[in-house]
């Protein structure tokens, strides 16, 4: 996995309470990314098996609201992600002062 | 307060729309989960005027269109490494030729057809027909495998290569050739795309 700035901030978004399921338009707000981005991101994520999804049951206090689908990290995705960013973490100030692109600058799309 | 019910009609159908270009059995499903999202951005208390809750709306939309694009390619290139495995494990009989093979044979074929067709003209001119009917037979000739492409190309679950709209203007613009090249290259065989489909 490739440690991208749009998948880092979504790995912060989750990491942050691994156990709060977030729907698409949640972490579209919370991430500041569009929704281009986060889908076939999270879409990676679940196929790599990071990211596990499931659908809202159907409640009454829900107004009507089709339900939601909401993603949460795995088991192995929160391992990864923690990995990951502690990575980043360590190795981010060689990193913004060098001349290669080696990853996007967050908020660019792709 | 409730989300502006026409903005949400018509990103639904937008979303609708867009979703169509993804594999059968994803379909539905993700676009249940992102028309469920639209509620959520047209009620989004936080984007003020509402005027920039449709705009966001509609971005949202663009996004999932370029998703939709993302998905249906790597469902696509998913489902040409499932078909080379299959060839290794004798789950096809053939193993699906190579793009230059696929082309040298269209060409080839091309050639015979144009033979054929001048060798038939060349009859018919010493039969003592009119001289117009070789030029009508021809034409039909070509609307009429020009209209088995285009249904060919209508109807084919997937084709390769190039997207749909691209094969249509190259079997339109050089009759026989461009359907031909339609056949061998673009044109995904029922027994091979069997797990695709």
């Amino acid at each position: 996995m490739k440690l991208t700035g749009p998948l880092e901030r979504v790995l912060t978004v989750m990491i942050a309470d691994p156990s709060a399921p977030h729907y698409g338009y949640d972490l579209m707000k919370a991430a500041k990314l569009p929704s281009g981005t986060l889908y076939p991101m999270l879409a990676r994520l679940q196929q790599d098996g990071l990211v596990e999804a499931e659908w809202e049951a159907q409640r009454e206090d829900t107004a009507g609201r089709p339900p939601r689908k909401y993603y949460r990290l795995s088991a192995e995705g929160l391992r990864v992600a923690r990995l990951e960013l502690a990575q980043a973490a360590s190795s981010a100030p060689p990193r913004r002062a060098g001349r290669g692109a080696a990853w996007p600058a967050p908020g660019s799309t792709r | 307060m409730s989300p502006e019910p026409r903005t949400q009609r018509i990103a639904g159908w937008l979303i609708q729309t867009v979703c169509r270009r993804l594999p059968a059995d994803v379909r539905a499903e993700r676009c249940r989960e992102w028309t469920a999202e639209l509620p959520a951005i047209l009620d989004d208390q936080s984007i003020r005027p509402s005027f920039l809750r449709t705009l966001r709306a509609l971005s949202f939309c663009v996004g999932i269109s370029w998703t939709a694009r993302q998905l249906s390619r790597s469902a696509r290139a998913a489902s040409r490494r499932t078909r080379n495995t299959q060839w290794r494990t004798g789950a096809l009989r053939t193993r699906p030729p190579a793009l230059a093979v696929r082309a040298v044979r269209g060409l080839l074929i091309w050639l015979v057809v144009v033979a054929a067709v001048l060798g038939l003209i060349a009859l018919l001119r010493t039969r003592g027909l009119p001289p117009s009917f070789p030029v009508v037979l021809v034409l039909a000739l070509a609307v009429g495998f020009d209209c088995f492409c285009l249904a060919d190309i209508a109807r084919a679950a997937q084709v390769r290569y190039l997207p749909r709209w691209a094969w249509v203007i190259i079997c339109l613009v050089q009759a026989p050739l461009g359907g031909i090249m339609y056949l061998s290259i673009g044109h995904i065989s029922r027994a091979r795309s069997g797990t695709i489909r």
